[in-house]
């Protein structure tokens, strides 16, 4: 294993980066004076995976909501299940699956090398037959209507599917009730070959480890050593929304809405520069010391939850901005507003550097909990960063930079999607 | 062992220390009894939280905190048995990652203490437009409960089962009581607050103890204290049976069933209790994961949840609504198992070893809620406590403990008939 130590002095960490030859990325970041450790198996695998590409090099599309079926499967043995397993050891274990990527892991504060090989082996051998296969049905369809009856998730899920109109970003993570119905052991197997290989999956571990352990338990316990990062469909978007609102009735109190904003994109993936940039940009804008928050307070348009994020991956980037309010389109007006008047005036300096201040606080408060900062390595690896790079990016950003990343939230490649409660539209017919 | 300090009549320090995290955190615990005054109270809180005598503005003071690398000051209201505790919460970062040399730490925790002893008020007031705005935001807050299913069944139930109970009371108050506070109830709320609240102010990480210390003593100098504890009635046995329903525009049916757990204070048989709870419907080796999840398919979560400050143990899973009888027969067909030493040894080791997980902390927010949560307790237990008398527990003292629970009452929130399904 060749490996590279990165550290951050500011911040007293190091993290240890192996790179096994198989193509397998290893992070270990120890920590002194803690006895529990964080693990993380990742694959670049997720629901927005619904293409692969075959032999031919041709891009064969595959069920809505496999990556999150397998991840249920793969917990699963001939004998002892991985929940079994890891009852030996009294580490917590858990997996889940995100629009990119399919983790699994676990927490455990003794038998920590024990653990570690459990998760390595029971990820590396798949084991389910159409029995149970047909079994897992009626758990992930009870998981798929739990989301179904959540309002943040739905107006979520909406919005996307009125921003995008064929990327698969617009489709639910856990794919659908007659989707998953089309999935069988045969196809289950065959996308396990295809992305669960060492160079498309990476371990992350924080906590009390030596990172040497790590390095010698995965040279130890790595069955393919061989495998190549799997290619992603890349389908540029237009630039236009599919419908620039979107409704739908629930048992709510209040109405929720979401606004967000479709950026163009000409490459897959933004850079982490401008994902900063446009994170420091927006809390300046809408974070809640600032004078669009307050007035949008005071005429009781939202309350204490609402605010912006940006939301990008692979092939889809935009910006959302959202809460709960009696009168969405009113919020709405005052956003667009306030976004032109920053494109005419530039952001103010104060709150630019307020923002910034703050990200860098919440940065550095990522390194408190072992779970957050080894889903933090997970995330840098995903989009081919090397550790500590979030922080130095957000001492880098300047004022002009994050004035140009809100110049490109474009009214005519925006959205609106709302959610209202049910029985206040019945007693209004 | 953390440090434990009394600063005066009912009012506790708890810190523990450590350079080991990026932050510091305090969080200061009030105790209250249920009773008319809840929803002056829990506007109090947010009033409180909103401004002090320093920055009297929200967004002033909003950009202070911002300024300080993001510290964040939360607010939060629960019922530790029957006792409204209000909490405000600081996380601020330790001064060694500041960018320039500036004590982030100190002037964060002089602020929380500010918030609480030097409000925003003049005349009595904590000003007509403030009170109007946070009672706008604390209704919404009790409608919304609405939104979330899962825990609106879960304080339906709590609601029901509890109705002869001050237990059974809303947390913020109702949204009428909180529509007729005036400014002289939140005035007086604030001064009973100071005087006869339980106190405990907790701190973990990189913040210096004696400082914080200081500060709280000074602002209680001039107040004269009369701190009254607030009693919790424990129903050790269910009477008659109880069944709630009602039905909403939903997709997923909720099942919530409430037992009595048969325990006459908060600690009592808390070891055995843990580990029962968590055999039942705790980890994945559980017998609800094991059977109502993975060998009958009927759900998605099935799991069960000790409330040892009031001696209940609530279980919920979320079904289709047809499938009620079937779940709730089953989830206590496993309880009997349970009670009858159906249970592989070799799953108690397992509950042992994952709970002694469970209970080692890997955060600062974790060792925040563990010693928060025992404002009321007249001694502070350990994690390390616990687990040690967790080790202590046998299958015989699991059984035992199966068998004081008694079944109260279900609440079920089903879902309504589609008009297609109607037709």
């Amino acid at each position: 294993m060749r490996t590279k130590k990165y550290t951050d002095a500011k911040l007293s960490e190091t993290v240890y980066v192996g790179k096994h030859s198989s193509g397998l990325e290893v992070r270990v970041l120890p920590k002194a004076g803690y006895d529990s450790v964080y693990a993380l198996f990742g694959v670049r695998y997720g629901s927005i995976d619904t293409a692969v590409k075959n032999a031919d090099g041709v891009f064969e599309t595959i069920p809505e909501g496999t990556a999150h079926f397998l991840e249920h499967k793969l917990f699963e043995s001939e004998e002892l299940n991985a929940f079994e397993r890891f009852e030996k050891t009294g580490a917590s274990a858990n997996a889940y699956t995100s629009f990119e990527k399919t983790a699994y892991l676990f927490k455990g504060s003794s038998e920590i090398e024990a653990s570690l090989e459990i998760l390595l082996d029971f990820v590396q051998n798949p084991y389910f037959t159409q029995e149970t296969v047909d079994k897992e049905q009626g758990i992930i369809g009870q998981e798929i209507r739990m989301y179904q009856d959540e309002p943040d998730w739905q107006v979520m899920f909406n919005l996307l599917r009125a921003l995008y109109k064929s990327h698969p970003v617009r489709i639910d993570i856990a794919g659908t009730q007659a989707s998953i119905a089309e999935i069988d052991a045969d196809l289950l197997y065959r996308l396990y070959e295809t992305f669960y290989n060492p160079a498309n999956m990476a371990l992350t571990v924080v906590g009390g480890v030596e990172p040497e352990t790590v390095f010698a338990l995965v040279d130890r316990c790595l069955v393919k050593k061989k495998g190549a990062p799997c290619e992603r469909k890349f389908v540029p978007e237009k630039p236009a929304p599919v419908q620039s609102y979107i409704e739908q009735a629930m048992s709510v109190a209040e109405k929720q809405f979401l606004l967000g904003y479709k950026l163009d994109l000409k490459t897959p993936e933004l850079t982490l520069a401008e994902e900063t940039a446009t994170d420091i940009a927006l809390e300046a804008l809408v974070g809640r010391s600032s004078p669009l928050f307050r007035r949008l307070l005071d005429e009781e348009l939202i309350d204490m939850g609402f605010g912006a994020e940006l939301f990008c991956g692979h092939g889809y980037a935009c910006v959302m901005f959202g809460g709960t309010s009696r009168d969405p389109e009113a919020a709405v007006k005052q956003i667009r507003v306030e976004l032109r008047k920053v494109r005419k005036q530039g952001l103010d300096p104060d709150a630019f550097e307020r923002a910034k201040r703050k990200l860098y606080g919440k940065s550095v408060m990522c390194y408190n909990e072992i779970g957050a900062t080894a889903n933090l390595l997970l995330d840098l690896w995903l989009c081919g960063d090397p550790p500590f790079a979030e922080i130095a990016a957000c001492k880098q950003v300047t004022l002009e930079q994050a004035q140009a990343q809100l110049a490109l939230l474009q009214d005519k490649a925006s959205a609106l999607s709302v959610i209202v409660p049910v029985q206040k539209e019945t007693a209004d017919v | 062992m953390p440090q434990i300090n009394l600063l005066t009549d009912g009012v506790r320090l708890v810190a523990e220390p450590t350079d080991r995290f990026k932050t510091a955190c305090i969080s200061v615990s009030m105790a209250l009894p249920m009773d008319e005054h809840m929803a002056a109270n829990a506007l109090l809180l947010y009033l409180l939280k909103r401004s002090c005598r320093a920055y009297p503005d929200m967004t002033q003071l909003q950009g202070k905190l911002d300024a300080l690398y993001g510290a964040s000051i939360g607010a939060d209201i629960s019922k530790i048995g029957e006792a409204q505790v209000l909490r405000l919460q600081l996380t601020c970062l330790a001064d060694k990652f500041a960018l320039t040399k500036e004590s982030i730490a100190a002037e964060s925790a002089q602020l929380l203490a500010d918030l609480i002893f030097r409000p925003n008020v003049k005349n009595a007031s904590f000003g007509a437009a403030a009170l109007q705005a946070e009672k706008r935001l604390l209704i919404q807050r009790v409608e919304e409960e609405l939104n979330d299913k899962r825990t609106y069944a879960y304080e339906q139930l709590i609601a029901n089962m509890c109705q002869n109970e001050l237990y059974g009371k809303p947390k913020y108050g109702t949204v009428e009581e909180i529509e007729a506070v005036k400014m002289s109830d939140v005035y007086a709320a604030w001064r009973n607050l100071l005087r006869t609240a339980i106190f405990q102010i907790t701190v973990v990480g990189a913040a210096d103890a004696a400082q914080i210390a200081e500060a709280f003593t000074a602002g209680f100098k001039r107040i004269e204290r009369a701190p009254v504890t607030p009693p919790t009635q424990f129903v050790q046995r269910a009477r008659r049976f109880n069944h709630y329903s009602k039905s909403f525009p939903v997709n997923q049916g909720k099942l919530v069933i409430g037992f009595r757990a048969g325990m006459a204070d908060s600690l009592d048989h808390i070891a055995s209790m843990t580990v029962m709870n968590d055999l039942f419907g705790g980890g994945t080796y559980s017998k609800l994961f094991a059977n109502v999840r993975e060998k009958m398919s009927l759900a998605y979560y099935c799991w069960s949840r000790l409330i040892a400050s009031k001696g209940l143990l609530i279980v919920e899973c979320g079904i289709d609504t047809e499938m009620e009888r079937k779940a709730s027969a089953e989830i206590l067909s496993q309880l009997s198992d349970l009670r009858n030493n159906k249970t592989d040894p070799a799953l108690l080791d397992a509950s042992k070893r994952s709970l002694r997980e469970r209970l080692t902390p890997a955060s600062p927010y974790g060792i925040l809620e563990w010693y928060s949560a025992q404002v009321l307790q007249s001694e502070i237990c350990t994690q390390e406590d616990r687990i040690a008398a967790i080790e202590e527990v046998t299958m015989e003292d699991v059984c035992a403990a199966a068998k004081r629970i008694s079944i109260d009452s279900i609440y079920m929130l089903s879902a309504e008939k589609t008009e297609e399904a109607k037709a």
